[in-house]
């Protein structure tokens, strides 16, 4: 990383009383990066998205965004959209009025119109926020905090609520920010969708990061799996093929090619059909719930 | 802040409860105070009807109000939302209150100068215009202070109620029992320097200079709602 980074968060604590939501957390983002910060419930991510945005105060270490303090909102909001995790928008306002005040508040230039097309509720325009759904009330944040293009968006669930064809369109409208240089900060429960878009990938639990890295880098260190379950009277496979406790088998194995070759040929060789053959790379829930055991 | 301002100016007029519980029944409170002005200026002064009115709209246009708005935008997180802007705090709380201010002092204005159209206009009017943004800020600030205590708007109905019924009754007890031998209580107590400036300015008999000491308490007692909102005031829902 050559580069001033975007985000630099150095040594972050926030304690409320005895209780520490996030310790020595360290990370930094670089310019046009996609960053994701996962973890399980209550690791700590929202929290210290917060105060990377500014809303909340570090008990101790350094936040610097753009080379700022994120509290400094003069300096760095005009920079920054922000898309939180619960709606905040006032029920008795339009989706117009909603999209204008906040576009106007960012103090960045565009056309309510274009943001509103590009989350498709143009024809919800005249409507009041009270009356949206929860899938219409995310594309409403994310359609406010795109508003102007901004250089940093961080994205706080982005995706929850939201049916497919919502998503995709939301994945779409980031993946043309991006292309356009916009660095992006991640959290999400989907970790499907962080597995194929992230650039790098913190991974927190218990309010430390535990974890960093690509995705290729995070799932390198466990090995790849194989699931399958046999037909009742097939014979037991061999090692390294074990059962699982709620039934069928499961290889782990750091060469899934090798493995896999020599179980199809196990099965040939014996007649067996392999029921709901499974066979992949280790994915980013695997490494999520290896942290339990840290 | 004026772009906010305009967004939560809609919002009132959209929000019949609001209207009606903060706007509409001052403003009818006000209008028989005015329509009953010789038998109120009987008890007291004309004074204290001017007191009364400007009081009836602070408590509930301007207190109840603040506490009302602020407690709801909070319970909605639009607080939050509106923070996550380039906005400054104070321009986020300014551009939030200034409707409920500007449509106060605008019944205020109307409803005195309906009230000096039919009973004869205040002895000091400069003097009036200073009680009436003393008291403005008074119960804004009181406002700030109590909707840190305040945790929705139903809430609300309830911690505005101290302020307001506590204010309202100290104009009475001041503009019932007169200036002459005011004690240093009615003096003290929120709203009661305010009241008995209200009763100079618009009776008259006392030099305006002298009248503008009873500022200090007033001028006190929005330092202490202020430094009182800074401690308690909450930009967030507890969790």
């Amino acid at each position: 990383m050559t580069s001033t980074p975007v985000i630099d968060v150095d040594r972050l604590t926030l304690r409320y009383g005895g209780f520490h939501a996030v310790k020595d957390l360290s990370f930094r983002v670089a310019r046009g990066e996609l960053y994701a910060l996962l973890g399980t419930n209550g690791a700590g991510k929202t929290t210290a998205l917060e105060v990377v945005e500014g809303h909340r105060r570090a008990t101790s270490g350094t936040v610097r965004v753009f080379g700022r303090s994120p509290r400094d909102r003069r300096a760095v909001r005009h920079r920054v959209g922000i898309m939180l995790q619960e709606s905040g928008f006032s029920p008795d306002l339009t989706v117009r009025e909603s999209v204008a005040l906040m576009g106007a508040l960012s103090h960045r230039e565009d056309r309510v119109g274009r943001v509103l097309d590009l989350v498709d509720l143009t024809r919800r325009a005249g409507t009041r926020v009270s009356q949206l759904s929860g899938g219409e009330k995310r594309r409403l944040d994310f359609a406010a905090a795109v508003y102007g293009r901004p250089e940093l968006l961080f994205l706080d669930e982005p995706t929850a609520g939201l049916d497919i064809r919502s998503r995709d369109a939301l994945w779409d409208a980031v993946d043309r920010l991006r292309a356009a240089g916009t660095t992006v900060v991640l959290t999400t429960h989907y970790l499907e969708e962080a597995q194929q878009r992230a650039d790098r990938v913190g991974l927190m639990h218990r309010g430390s990061l535990h974890r960093e890295g690509s995705v290729a880098d995070l799932t390198r260190a466990l090995p790849a799996t194989i699931r399958f379950s046999l037909a009742p009277g097939a014979p037991t496979p061999r090692p390294p093929a074990v059962a699982r406790p709620g039934g069928g088998f499961v290889v782990e194995t750091f060469a899934l090619q090798r493995e896999l070759r020599a179980l199809l040929t196990w099965a040939g060789g014996h007649g067996v059909e392999l029921l709901g053959l499974e066979a992949g790379p280790t994915r980013l829930d695997d490494v999520l719930r290896s942290l339990d055991g840290t | 802040m004026l772009v906010i301002a305009r967004s939560e100016l809609i919002q009132l007029f959209r929000n019949r409860l609001v209207l009606v519980t903060s706007f509409l029944s001052p403003v009818a409170a006000c209008v028989f105070f005015v329509s009953r002005h010789e038998l109120f200026a009987e008890l007291g002064s004309a004074g204290y009807v001017a007191a009364m009115v400007l009081f009836t709209v602070g408590a509930f246009g301007v207190h109840a109000s603040t506490v009302t708005t602020l407690a709801s935008r909070r319970q909605t997180l639009f607080l939050k939302r509106l923070r996550s802007t380039p906005a400054s705090d104070s321009a986020v709380l300014t551009g939030l209150v200034l409707p409920v201010v500007a449509l106060a002092l605008v019944q205020v204005a109307v409803m005195l100068a309906v009230f000096a159209g039919v009973a004869g206009g205040p002895a000091h009017p400069a003097l009036l215009g200073v009680a009436v943004v003393a008291v403005v800020a008074m119960m804004l600030a009181f406002g700030a202070a109590v909707a840190g205590l305040t945790t929705s708007p139903e809430h609300a109905q309830v911690t505005a109620l101290p302020v307001s019924l506590g204010t309202v009754a100290v104009t009475n007890w001041v503009g019932l029992t007169g200036t002459a031998e005011s004690t240093a209580w009615q003096r003290l107590v929120p709203g009661g320097s305010a009241t008995e400036l209200v009763l100079a300015a618009w009776n008259g008999g006392t030099p305006a200079s002298e009248s503008l000491l009873l500022l200090a308490p007033t001028l006190g007692w929005v330092l202490a709602a202020v430094a009182l909102a800074s401690r308690l005031f909450r930009w967030e829902p507890r969790r």
